[in-house]
């Protein structure tokens, strides 16, 4: 097999696992197999190290330790708040009960939503500015006794962009009595300091695989006596919210990755801020940053020259620099993203969007490499277009 | 986040401030306590500061403002901003405050009431040119233009907007989140308090720290009778108690041989009263090694048979301390109640049985005899059981 580029400025797709994540996940996957519903020492011992997980996972978002319902990553996490906090208040809501979302969800946010509105709820985004920053007076508008559900992701995982979800939270409670509010915090966990009370939120999602912990684990962290209809049904796991055997061994790594990316939060916002300005005073002129007012350090979205920003991904990872396109979890679809379309950019400008996203494992020197390629490139791929 | 965070933490003690000569060993053991709790996240500044406690956290600061809120001799702790003492700049934060606590330009919900509200000058810096009364109308009349939300209500405010002005600078707030009360954990000596995995016992526990005793924890244990699912339950249990006093010992006690040895030799209706017995005597010794004056039961009068009088004074027999029961007059409901307030309700209701439970008699005895407790504990000779029991005996530290 080919060797991978070392150097991973895609963090924001997904980030490599923690030596301290593996090795609780490894000793959990020789040692800690067992159902953690046994009553044997086996199951005792599984179920104990998900509890470990559940108090450093309520830990790293401010949150209280029944509130955490461990899923198999942000998707589901999500998922299960949109559907389910919908479903359980759609009949205090009224005949028509209204759903709104950000301008810029994730998919899975977006079509869960388009499912609540197959179901007849009324789903409509939150309003933006001319900048696509939410415009919250416009918002109050659409709050009201029907609305069921508000949710707006906290940090955007395209370009960055954070939005002002305390703000809107507090005008939710102000306006619409039965609202349960959820916000999308899978890029934040780690970025901005997490505190459920403090963004006054319903819920959150966070995931392990951004934050150095293993792919198929994340959370829907719950305000205490937050009500939901579960997708699935059958054991009382996860509070009979997320049934099924837990996957112990994922979850013991999520929390130690959690707590770390807790813990190193404001030491990675210094760090993500000096790599930023690094590649900025780096670039090539003709490879632009787009413009997000409010945005995280560690995710620059850019807009590269001539053809489309795959070509550049390929020509790129050829040496040894992996960088993002569009959301990974969209890649495939041609279609110009919300984010994208709020920024103002056409279909066309769309294609040419790259996201660097940085790692607390990213270093300057890998940043230097990167700018070193990116400027070849520029002249490889600027001398075919004459 | 997208609102401005407050500059300090400011926390009013409870009633420490009237024990006199103590007061400075109090407040010194306030403040180990509270930095014991917030050492975990991340750098604070905290000082004493006109009968105050001033906490600077760098970070986290929600997190920190809940940690104060559980910590015992805190009366209330109130998110605080620095700022310069005019009226402008007050008003201003005093509406920004409003605001997030009512939700920014709501109107009046239909039929509920408007919040009384009032602003409150306290005036140390008594070189500032206003009146306390003169600043606390500008104040309030530069807040309340225009303003439907509130009322103003003078004698019981649902809301009260707090201005210090201190020779230290001006201090303004809006939120008094309430803290447990009681006296600082240490400042009354320590308490072993017994624990089962019910849910008496961890209330009484608590109980007996918001009174000042720093509580350590004794189990006991019968393999293979009961599983690890029991010993995990008892050792959450801690854990949530450990939220409230910090880090705790456990003491785990072999109990099987001591419990067969009864079932086997004494009469069954006695069964029950002798485990306690034999459990006050275990713990009585494991006191000394924990330097605890007292064990703390959860037992209430009348709620089990083993808990009438009589077999209550057959128990203490066996006990070399005082034994505490907070809950002693307590009814079930009330102790559940604080159960659910304490964090420990949900634990205690996983089903899992206790070392007493599998013993039991069918009919146990309503009333006992400390002699004749006794003579039978001496015919099946106990004391060399109980030795071992003491002997293999785990301690280890349970951290929230």
């Amino acid at each position: 097999m080919d060797a991978l580029p070392p150097i991973d400025l895609d963090a924001a797709a997904t980030t490599r696992l923690a030596p301290s994540a593996r090795a609780v996940l490894v000793a959990a996957l020789d040692e800690g197999w067992g159902n953690p519903s046994s009553r044997h020492a086996r199951g005792t011992r599984a179920r104990a190290a998900i509890d470990e997980a559940r108090r450093r996972v309520a830990r790293a978002v401010g949150a209280d330790v029944d509130g955490v319902c461990f899923t198999s990553g942000g998707t589901e996490a999500n998922g299960l708040a949109v559907l389910g906090a919908a479903r359980a208040r759609a009949a205090r809501c009224g005949q028509r009960p209204r759903v709104l979302f950000g301008p810029d969800e994730h998919a899975c946010v977006r079509r869960s939503a388009a499912r609540l509105a197959e179901e007849g709820f009324e789903v409509l985004a939150l309003p933006v500015d001319a900048s696509g920053a939410l415009d919250l007076e416009a918002a109050d508008a659409l709050l009201d006794e029907r609305t069921a559900l508000v949710s707006c992701m906290l940090v955007n995982n395209e370009v960055g962009r954070i939005h002002p979800v305390a703000a809107l939270a507090r005008r939710v409670r102000a306006r619409a009595p039965h609202a349960h509010v959820h916000t999308d915090a899978v890029q934040a966990l780690g970025k901005l300091e997490l505190d459920l009370e403090e963004l006054g939120v319903d819920s959150l999602a966070v995931s392990a695989h951004k934050v150095h912990g293993p792919q198929g684990a994340g959370a829907l962290v719950l305000r205490t006596g937050s009500v939901l209809q579960p997708l699935s049904h059958g054991g009382r796991q996860e509070h009979g919210l997320r049934p099924g055997t837990e996957a112990a061994p994922l979850l013991a790594a999520f929390g130690v990755a959690a707590t770390e990316a807790d813990r190193e939060q404001p030491a990675f916002e210094e760090l993500a801020g000096q790599l930023r300005t690094h590649l900025l005073e780096r670039l090539p002129e003709d490879c632009k940053p787009l413009e997000v007012p409010e945005s995280v350090a560690s995710i620059c979205a850019l807009q590269l020259p001539g053809p489309p920003a795959e070509v550049w991904q390929h020509h790129l990872e050829a040496r040894g620099v992996c960088i993002g396109v569009g959301s990974a979890c969209s890649s495939g679809s041609r279609e110009l993203s919300p984010t994208l379309a709020g920024l103002g950019l056409d279909a066309a400008a769309g294609r040419q969007v790259a996201r660097l996203s940085f790692a607390r494992t990213t270093t300057l020197a890998e940043i230097d490499t990167a700018t070193a390629a990116l400027a070849e490139v520029d002249r490889e791929l600027g001398a075919l277009r004459g | 986040m997208s609102h401005p965070e407050p500059d300090l933490l400011l926390v009013r003690y409870a009633e420490l401030a009237l024990k006199g000569g103590n007061r400075a060993r109090f407040e010194g053991t306030l403040v180990h306590n509270l930095r014991e709790a917030l050492d975990p996240i991340g750098p604070y500044e905290i000082r004493r500061a006109w009968g105050r406690v001033v906490i600077v956290p760098e970070r986290r600061k929600r997190q920190a403002l809940r940690i104060v809120a559980r910590t015992f001799g805190v009366k209330s702790v109130s998110p605080a901003w620095r700022l310069e003492p005019d009226v402008d700049a007050l008003a201003a934060l005093g509406r920004r405050l409003l605001d997030e606590q009512l939700g920014p330009g709501a109107r009046a919900q239909q039929g509920a009431a408007v919040p009384g509200f009032r602003v409150r000058v306290k005036r140390a810096d008594k070189s500032f040119p206003q009146p306390s009364g003169e600043l606390e109308r500008r104040v309030a009349d530069a807040m309340l233009e225009g303003e439907e939300r509130v009322r103003v209500e003078l004698r019981e405010p649902d809301l009260e907007y707090g201005i210090d002005v201190r020779p230290e600078g001006t201090f303004a707030f809006l939120e008094r989140v309430p803290g447990p009360g009681g006296l600082p954990v240490g400042t009354l000596g320590r308490g072993l308090c017994l624990l089962s995995g019910g849910i008496d016992s961890p209330v009484a526990a608590w109980l007996g720290m918001k009174r000042g005793l720093r509580v350590g924890f004794v189990t006991f244990h019968s393999p293979p009778y009961l599983g690890e699912g029991s010993r995990r339950k008892v050792e959450e249990l801690v854990r949530v108690l450990a939220g409230w006093q910090g880090p705790s010992r456990l003491h785990e006690v072999p109990f099987t041989d001591v419990q067969v040895a009864i079932r086997d030799g004494a009469p069954e209706g006695l069964r029950t009263i002798l485990y306690r017995r034999s459990m006050a005597r275990i713990a009585t010794r494991l006191a000394a090694l924990e330097k605890a004056e007292a064990l703390i039961t959860g037992e209430s009068v009348g709620q089990v048979a083993s808990q009438t009088l009589p077999n209550l004074a057959t128990i203490e027999d066996a006990a070399g301390l005082p034994v505490l029961r907070p809950l002693v007059t307590a009814d079930k409901e009330e102790a559940i109640a604080l159960a659910r307030r304490i964090g420990t309700f949900g634990v205690s209701t996983q089903p899992e049985p206790d070392c007493c439970t599998v013993f039991q008699p069918r009919r146990p005895a309503l009333a006992s005899d400390a002699a004749v407790c006794a003579r039978v504990e001496a015919e099946i000779e106990l004391g060399p059981l109980e030795d071992a029991a003491l002997d293999g005996v785990s301690t280890r530290r349970v951290l929230a």
